[in-house]
Order: structure tokens, then C-alpha cells, then sequence
């Protein structure tokens, strides 16, 4: 739960496969195959002769060069800006407000929740129970609502059902606590220390 | 209140309820799904990479220096001439480590990259848990039917099955119907949908000194 672009980062993969996959065929069938050799220097002089014609075309009179160049360069300063805008967006969306209200009732200013609230009131109950290792709590954006991301660590052994249930009761207590239900998303995971440590104990 | 009232605010809340279901929907599928984020900032540092040096060149060509590496119409024509300038081995070897560069990046954006996770049905918002974390519980359960100890029994729960090893005490038989019934009584009361088929395989050979 968080504001990774997943169908973005997917159409750009499938896009730089399909590239990387159209010249690395290209080059072993260059390889493999030596009568290619012949068509392939016919279709690279064509094309060369295209460029060239366009280079000529496009310099201008007393320049040594075609002001095509700084075009590609600044093309390609676009396209690094571009994917550092892409990597920036991998993982975003965690923020330090949990619940915000700007209704107008008269009064000066407005009130706000800091995710700080939620994310230590319900550590605090869930590292009381002896089934639970760890937990961590973060606030995250989805679709423009903060939203609660609950990553519980329980010991070996333990029914994960149990564990849901013990969280919703706890998230459910804290709506009435904070007066308004945000989205919940709860993780039940293992760690190092769940698979070494001791098994939980039949009550 | 007129029954058009009525109406009215029933259908607001019912199509609120729909609103939060889509949205634990949503969440739902992406919780049980890759992001794909790691291969796309490989991707994008190999594209960012790339554009850097083309940019370097483009520039000292439009400043009119010469190139740093490769002048522009060198690189063309060794384009132009390619199966003849290089041993075809290398050629053929750096053709086929593109090619699965690029299997790799396609397959990771069409593949569905379903994380070792399953739905449990929550009161509050969704409930995901690690496919790990199920099989301990389900490997406790089974345990403690057969009364043998933790290093007797082996489970692997994958998206719709789960598989049940055990491996009984010598001179102590283990029913094999009732491990099963006693792991699917498990998986039914964590409701997960669908329910995996359970196998349970109890080995010939027993354990001794347990």
C-alpha cells in the first residue's frame, strides 16, 4: 500500500524488454546466420545515407556541424530527468498525517492527526501480547487517503486467523479513539528471529 | 421521511460500502503482488546510463571537440559492417546476453508476480499473511495431532496447495486421514478463498528415539 506506480513501471519494463530483445536477436542472427550479412549492410547504408542527408540538411551555412546534436542532447537530458522521476516514485507515499480536518466551524484553524498517534498506540498493544514478536506501523497514501500499513511479526506456530482477528480488534478500537475509519492493511510476516526462537506453547 | 428519502440515503450508503470495497479490492491485489520496483530502477539506471553517454557525445559533437570514445560516423560504419569486424563468437555470445536481458525485463513487466501471500478475510480493512507464516501454524496443528516433535513434520503451502510431510516415531503409527482432517479444520477456520487442496504424505520409514 503505497503510491509505486505498478502499471507504469510495467509498461516501461515490457517496453525495454521488447527493445533489448529486438537488438540482441538482431545481433545473433547477424551472427548465426551469415547470409543475413549481405541485406543488413544494404539496409545500414540506406539508413546511414538518410541520416547523413538530414545532418547536411539541417546545418547551417558556416557551422562545421548540425544543429541536430544539441537536439540530442538535449533529448537525452530529458530522458535521464525523466527516469531519475521514475526511480523518485518507486516506494512513495509514506506520510505524517494521518487524519486531517479543514471543515470550517468558525473557529481559527484546523485539526490534524500526526500518523505518530496511530502507529504508536497500536505498537504499544501489540508488543503486550506474548504471541506477537514485532510489529511496525506506517502511514501511507492510497488514492489520495492516508491509510494504516500494520506488519506483524507473530512467533512460530501462531494461527495467522487469531492474529488478524487480535489487529482488527485493535485498528476497530483505535476508529473510535481517532473518529474516522481509514483504510488497513494488515501484513502477517515472519522474520530470522520467528523461525529460531521458541514455538509458541499450547495454552 | 418520504420513501424517496429512504431511498436516497440507502443508495449513498450502499454505494459508499461498494466504494470501500474496491478499495480493499485494490489493496488486496497489490498486496499479493510484485511492484516490480527493483527491476525498474535497474532499468532505469541502464537507460540513464546510456542517455549520459550519448549526451556527452552529442554535446562535444554540437561544441565541435572530438569525441570522447567513439566519433559519431566511426561508430556507423562499424554498425554497417558488422558480422565481417567481429569473431563471431563474441559477437553471438554479447547478442545472447542482450537478448536475455531483455527476456528478463519483458517477463518482469507481463509475468503477474504473485508474492508468496494469501487473502484472510478481516473486519477491518485486509488481512495478508506470508505464505510461512501459514505453514507453521498448520505444521503446529499437525504436530500436535500426531504427537511427534517440530523436526517430524514438513509443510509447504503454496497458491492452492498444501503439502503435509511427516515422518512418524518409530512404533507409534500416524493416521494419515486424521492430519488431514485436522489441517483442513485449520485452513477452514482462517477461510481462506479458495481453499488449497491438502496433501498429506506420512513416509514408510519412522524416526527412532523421539
Amino acid at each position: 500500500m503505497n503510491e509505486t506506480p505498478r502499471v507504469l513501471n510495467r509498461v516501461l519494463l515490457t517496453l525495454i524488454g521488447l527493445l533489448l530483445i529486438g537488438v540482441g536477436a538482431t545481433t545473433v542472427a547477424l551472427a548465426a546466420v551469415p547470409a543475413l550479412a549481405g541485406s543488413w549492410h544494404a539496409l545500414t547504408r540506406g539508413a546511414g545515407a538518410g541520416i547523413e542527408s538530414v545532418l547536411d540538411a539541417t546545418t547551417l551555412p558556416g557551422q562545421r556541424d548540425s544543429w541536430l546534436w544539441i537536439v540530442l542532447a538535449l533529448v537525452m537530458l530529458v530522458l535521464i530527468v525523466l527516469m531519475i522521476a521514475w526511480v523518485a516514485q518507486q516506494g512513495k507515499g509514506r506520510v505524517g498525517t494521518l487524519a486531517a480536518d479543514y471543515n470550517d466551524d468558525g473557529g481559527p484553524g484546523a485539526v490534524e492527526l500526526g500518523s505518530a498517534v496511530a502507529e504508536q498506540a497500536l505498537k504499544a498493544a501489540l508488543l503486550e501480547r506474548e504471541e506477537i514478536l514485532h510489529a511496525t506501523i506506517t502511514t501511507y497514501v492510497f488514492r489520495g487517503t492516508p491509510g494504516l500499513r500494520i506488519r506483524v511479526l507473530p512467533r512460530k506456530g501462531v494461527p495467522p486467523y487469531l492474529v488478524a482477528e487480535q489487529v482488527s480488534d485493535l485498528v476497530e478500537a483505535l476508529d473510535l479513539v481517532i473518529g474516522r475509519e481509514t483504510p488497513v492493511v494488515i501484513s502477517i510476516g515472519t522474520s530470522a528471529r520467528a523461525r529460531l526462537g521458541r514455538p509458541e506453547r499450547v495454552h | 421521511m418520504s420513501g424517496t428519502d429512504y431511498r436516497e440515503d440507502y443508495d449513498g450508503r450502499a454505494s459508499a460500502y461498494e466504494a470501500g470495497d474496491r478499495l480493499n479490492d485494490r489493496l488486496a491485489l497489490r498486496e499479493t503482488r510484485s511492484s516490480r520496483a527493483p527491476a525498474a530502477i535497474v532499468a532505469a539506471v541502464l537507460v540513464s546510463l546510456i542517455c549520459l553517454y550519448i549526451l556527452l557525445e552529442a554535446a562535444l559533437k554540437a561544441i565541435g571537440q572530438p569525441a570522447w570514445l567513439l566519433e559519431p560516423r566511426d561508430f556507423a560504419a562499424w554498425l554497417n559492417q558488422l558480422p565481417e569486424n567481429v569473431p563471431t563468437l563474441i559477437l553471438g555470445t554479447s547478442g545472447v546476453l542482450i537478448l536475455f536481458a531483455g527476456l528478463f525485463f519483458f517477463l518482469q513487466g507481463v509475468l503477474p508476480g504473485h508474492l508468496h501471500r494469501h487473502v484472510l478475510p478481516s473486519r477491518r480493512g485486509i488481512a495478508v499473511v506470508d505464505d510461512e507464516v501459514l505453514a507453521s501454524s498448520l505444521a503446529l496443528r499437525a504436530r500436535t495431532r500426531a504427537n511427534v516433535t517440530e523436526e517430524q513434520v514438513l509443510v509447504t503451502v503454496s497458491r492452492t496447495l498444501v503439502e503435509v510431510q511427516l515422518r512418524p516415531t518409530s512404533g507409534i503409527p500416524v493416521e494419515e486421514s486424521a492430519i488431514q482432517s485436522a489441517v483442513e479444520d485449520e485452513l477452514q477456520r482462517s477461510y481462506i478463498d479458495p481453499m488449497p487442496e491438502v496433501r498429506v504424505r506420512v513416509s514408510t520409514s519412522g524416526v527412532v528415539g523421539q
